[in-house]
Parts: structure tokens; sequence; C-alpha cells
């Protein structure tokens, strides 16, 4: 009798085995395609990008590629004109994203006060559109409304008895004008997540606020922002990560000028490679650029986590 | 009192408040850079450049339908078609199964993977292009679709596979244990079962996917060359047409590019938030 029952518990323990073997077998079975994409598409060229950054290779001169230890690292650190690109794209990436903050937020409120608007949908298509645009159209449309010739911009300036302005070859101006340009394009995006971060509010907790007659300050202070914190620091985080990447819209709009007024370290980074061919040099610059990324990704990640325990609590 | 009466988002019906108006010419002030450049694409081609600019015209399609048979307009957009479709394809099908293992199995690392993916995108595409160059002139796939559709398989994975994940979470065990139960096998319940209730998953991972990939510049213009030339290469290269700049042109080809897009936008507008944030934010808009 007893040995029927061990014989029946130590099959049952066999079986609970062999699903959980089956079943780990079929979990790396269902990863491998991911991860031959991604050993191929991003570890291999990581692991070159490294190696390559240890090296002098400069493909224009015919010595070929020479070992030459952290000197690229080295040279990075004290380049000037980078560092000064480094500097100037964390400028860059503040100013725009206090704006496009600013002006996401309060234009997110409006949207949500005015959830049923007519046509709130076609409005918002409208309203949306510019962050979707590639920032080569963005460049390029920017490029036509500012010239300073026939830039309809430059109509209205002269017809208000102002003087004649080439906003992207100024000095003074050009960095304002990128902000400007990179704020009409973002700041949809940071009402967007406005909008979501009003949205992840319970609709009981907010009821509730407006039956208790809370004063509206008291509202968003212990209502709505306990839940729309995480969203918004989430967009934040997000627009952070997309202005430090920003290139396209450089290359083509100023060409990181006048002078380098500009130029922000990704742009510096694709004319080291691709201009002067420094291909050791610009892996090295690519290397921290690539410590950059995992480190805002993990701010990213704890963000993320944070609201998901917060969530889980309430 | 009146006042904030007025201003709560339940009011339905009356004259169209001072909100709305707000609302609305937000709205319109944001568009008008774009609304410009499709004015300029239906202007005549001689009243491009007139001082003072003209706000009133008739309409014409000539700059359009020139800008559609100018030599390579088509070619870009077929290309950027081919690569874009095959590609999100692929990566879709395979971050389904990868997003489906990650959710249910939680293979050792899973947290881990999903960092690094997350991590591929948020870098900056220049850091990239080097690695890149060299292995496609190495391997031989520079201008070929090939190279182009495995270089954005890659690049549309990591979305797909955290916006899939979040979605499959959603998906109680139970469906997976009751087909079990029931003698399914694994295919069945993977694509029988769960990938039915994740739909609006995929629908937001092939719209926004395909947009990522239809406007990605650098690794395109890198990487490709006049046999797999994009969209992007080809607005790139439209200011460079000719000695002067053809502005009617570059309207033209940007109204082309733009005009599908607010498309999109109109109708896939509840996926955006997923869309933009990689998958990792959901909610209502």
């Amino acid at each position: 009798m007893t040995k029927k029952v061990l014989d029946f518990e130590s099959k049952i323990k066999e079986k609970k085995t062999s699903v959980a073997s089956t079943n780990k077998r079929m979990s790396w079975l269902l990863l491998t395609p991911v991860l031959i994409f991604f050993g191929l598409m991003n570890i291999l060229p990581t692991i070159w990008m490294l190696g390559l950054s240890f090296y002098d290779y400069t493909l224009t001169s015919s010595k070929g590629a020479t070992f030459i230890g952290v000197t690229n690292y080295m040279d990075f650190v004290k380049n000037e004109q980078l560092s000064q690109s480094v500097t100037r794209t964390f400028l860059f990436l503040l100013i725009a994203i206090i704006f496009q903050t600013l002006f996401g937020v309060l234009i997110g409120v409006l949207f949500w006060k005015n959830d049923k608007m007519p046509g709130r949908r076609f409005a918002l298509t409208l309203f949306f559109t510019p962050m979707v645009v590639t920032p080569i159209a963005t460049a390029l449309f920017w490029k036509l409304i500012l010239d300073p010739t026939f830039g309809v911009i430059n109509y209205f300036l002269t017809s208000l008895g102002l003087s004649k302005t080439d906003f992207l070859t100024d000095t003074n101006l050009a960095f304002p004008t990128l902000i400007v340009v990179d704020t009409w394009m973002w700041t949809p995006f940071m009402a967007l997540m406005t909008l979501a971060a009003l949205g992840s509010v319970p609709k009981a907790e907010l009821e509730a606020a407006s039956v208790d007659k809370l004063p509206i300050r008291r509202q968003i202070t212990t209502v709505i922002w306990p839940h729309a914190k995480f969203i918004l620091m989430l967009g934040i985080l997000l627009r952070s990560i997309d202005a430090f990447k920003t290139m396209d819209l450089t290359y083509i709009m100023t060409n990181g000028g006048p002078g380098d007024r500009t130029e922000l370290i990704a742009l510096s980074l694709y004319r080291f490679a691709f201009k002067s061919f420094k291909l050791g040099y610009s892996s090295a610059v690519s290397v921290f650029l690539l410590f950059v990324a995992i480190a805002l990704t993990a701010i990213y990640l704890y963000v993320l986590n944070a609201r998901k325990k917060a969530e889980e609590q309430s | 009192m009146s006042i904030a009466t007025t201003m709560t988002p339940s009011r339905k019906k009356g004259p169209i408040s001072l909100l709305t108006m707000l609302c609305w010419s937000t709205a319109i002030l944001f568009f008008l850079p774009i609304a410009w450049i499709i004015a300029t694409a239906l202007k005549p081609k001689n009243t491009v450049l007139d001082i003072p600019p003209k706000f009133f015209f008739m309409p014409t399609f000539q700059n359009l339908l020139d800008a559609i048979n100018f030599s390579n307009t088509l070619a870009y957009f077929v290309h950027s078609l081919i690569y874009s479709f095959t590609s999100v394809f692929l990566a879709i099908f395979v971050s389904f199964l990868a997003a489906y293992s990650f959710s249910r199995f939680k293979p050792a690392g899973t947290e881990f993977l999903m960092f690094l993916l997350l991590s591929t995108r948020f870098v900056p595409a220049a850091a990239f292009v080097i690695p890149f160059f060299q292995l496609f002139n190495l391997l031989q796939l520079k201008d070929s679709f090939l190279g182009l559709i495995i270089f954005y398989t890659m690049f549309s994975i990591p979305f797909s596979v955290w916006i899939l994940k979040g979605f499959i979470d959603g998906v109680s065990t139970k469906f997976d244990e009751t087909g079990m139960v029931y003698g399914a096998t694994r295919s069945h319940i993977m694509f029988k079962v769960i990938l039915p209730q994740v739909r609006s998953g995929l629908v937001a991972a092939f719209v926004f996917n395909i947009i990522f990939v239809w406007n990605e510049f650098l690794f395109n213009f890198q990487l490709g060359g006049l046999k797999t030339y994009g969209i992007p290469v080809g607005l790139f290269t439209s200011i460079t047409k000719g000695g002067q700049v053809d502005w009617s042109f570059v309207a033209s080809i940007g109204t082309l590019y733009v005009l599908p897009l607010a498309l999109v936008i109109f109708f896939f507008q509840k996926y955006l938030l997923v869309g933009l944030t990689f998958g990792t934010v959901r909610g209502e808009v």
C-alpha cells in the first residue's frame, strides 16, 4: 500500500521535472531567433567597436591599424572641442526639455479638461503630427520657413519693421533657433505624456476629491501628483535620451554651424567617422555614448519599476 | 463658481467654450509649419519665392505630379515599403516568440535581456554606424535589401519584444494551463489562444515600427545605396537636386511623405502612447 503511494508520488515528481525541463528547453528555443539577431547585430558590433577603440585606425592613412591602448580615450577627455560638444548637448537637452515640459503639461491639461470637445481626435492629429515627422523633413521644412530672403518668418519680421535675420547662420541665434524647433517638435510628446499621466489617476479618487470639495491645489498634491508623477518622469527621461541622440536635425538644418554653435555630440561623432575617417578615435567616443545610454536605460527602468510597485501597493 | 462649472470636463453641449477654442488654436498653431509646406507644394512654381508670400492662390497639383515623376521618387517610396514591411513582419514574428517565452517561462536573465534590448534603442545611432559600415562591407551586404532587412529587423525587435511582453503579461496564464490540460500543443496555445488576445499590441508594434523604420535616415544613408535608398534619403537629396534649391520640389516630396503619416496618427491615435514609449507605458489619452 505504502509502496504504491510512494511509487505514485515519485511518478508525479518525475513528470513535474520532465515538464520543467521541456519548458526550459522550449523557453530557450523560442528565444533563439531574437538572440541570434541580437548577437549578430548588437553584441558583435559592440565588441568590434570596443576593440577598435584601442587602435589608431584612420581609413585614409595607409599604415593600417596599430594598437595604442587607451590613448584614444585620453585624447577624448583632453579634446576641448569634444568636451564643449558634450557640454553643449547637455545645455541643449536641459533648456529644450524645460520648455517642452512646461508647454506640454499646460497643453496636456487643456486637452484633458476638454475630453469631449468637438473634433478632438482631428485636433490632436494636427497637434501630434510634428513629433512623428522624421527630423530630416523637419529640418528641411524649417529651412524653408526661416530662409533669410523668402522665408515666411522673415516676411513677418520685416512687415513689423524689424530687420531681416538669418536665424540659422547667426552666431547668437542659431542655438536658440535649434531649441525652438526642437520644442515645436517635442512639446506634443510631453503633452501626450501629460495626458497619459493624468489618465493614470484613478477616476474614483478624482471624483471623491471633487465630492469632498478639496481645493484644487490639494487635489493636485494629494490625488493627482502621486499617480501622475511616474509617467511624467518617464516622459522627461525619454526626451533626455532622445535629445542626447539628436543628430539628423542639426545635420541638415545647420550642419553644426555657424562655427560649432549647434554642434551636438552625436554630430561630432558622425563627423569623426565619416569626414575624417578616424575610426579608432570615433569608436572611443561611441563607447562613451554607449555607457551613457546604458546608464539612462537603468534610470528609466528604475522609475518604471517604482511605478509598478506603487501601483501594486494601492 | 460659474467659471468652475464651465471648466469641468463633463460639459457636453452649448456654444463652443473658450477651452475648446484654446485647444483648437494650439493644435492649429503646431500644425502651421507643416500646413505651410503643403501650401508651398500646391502653389504654382513661379510664385513660391514671391515676397510678400502668397497666402491665397489657386492650388495646383502640378508640383506633386512633377515630384512623383522625377527620376527616383517612386523608387524611394518602393524601397522604403519593401524593407520596412519585410523587416517589421519578421521582427514581430520573432519578438512574439521571445515575448511569450519571457512572459511565461521567465528564463534566467529575463530582466537583464529586456534591459539590454531597451538600451540598444537608447544609443545614438551614430555610435553604431562604424561597426555596421565595416561589417556590411565585409559581408558585402552594402546596398542590398537583405542587409537592410536584417538591420531593420534588429532595429524593430527591442520595441516589439517590450510591447508584446507587456500585452502577454496581461493575459491570464489560466488560458495556457487550460490548454495544456486539454492536450493542446504549445504552438496551438501561442498562436490560437494567446495571439488573438494581444491583437492591439501587435497593431501598435506594427504601426510604430513601420514609422520608425520609415523615418530612419542614418543607416539607410550609410548602409544603403542607389538600389535601396528610402524616403528620408530622398528628402535629404531633394535639397541638393540641381544647383539652386527647388523648393517646390522639396515641399512636394515633403507633402507626399507627411500626409500618410498624418493619416496614420488619425487612425491609430490610441496606440500613439504605447508606440512612442517603446511599449513601456500604456494608457488612455
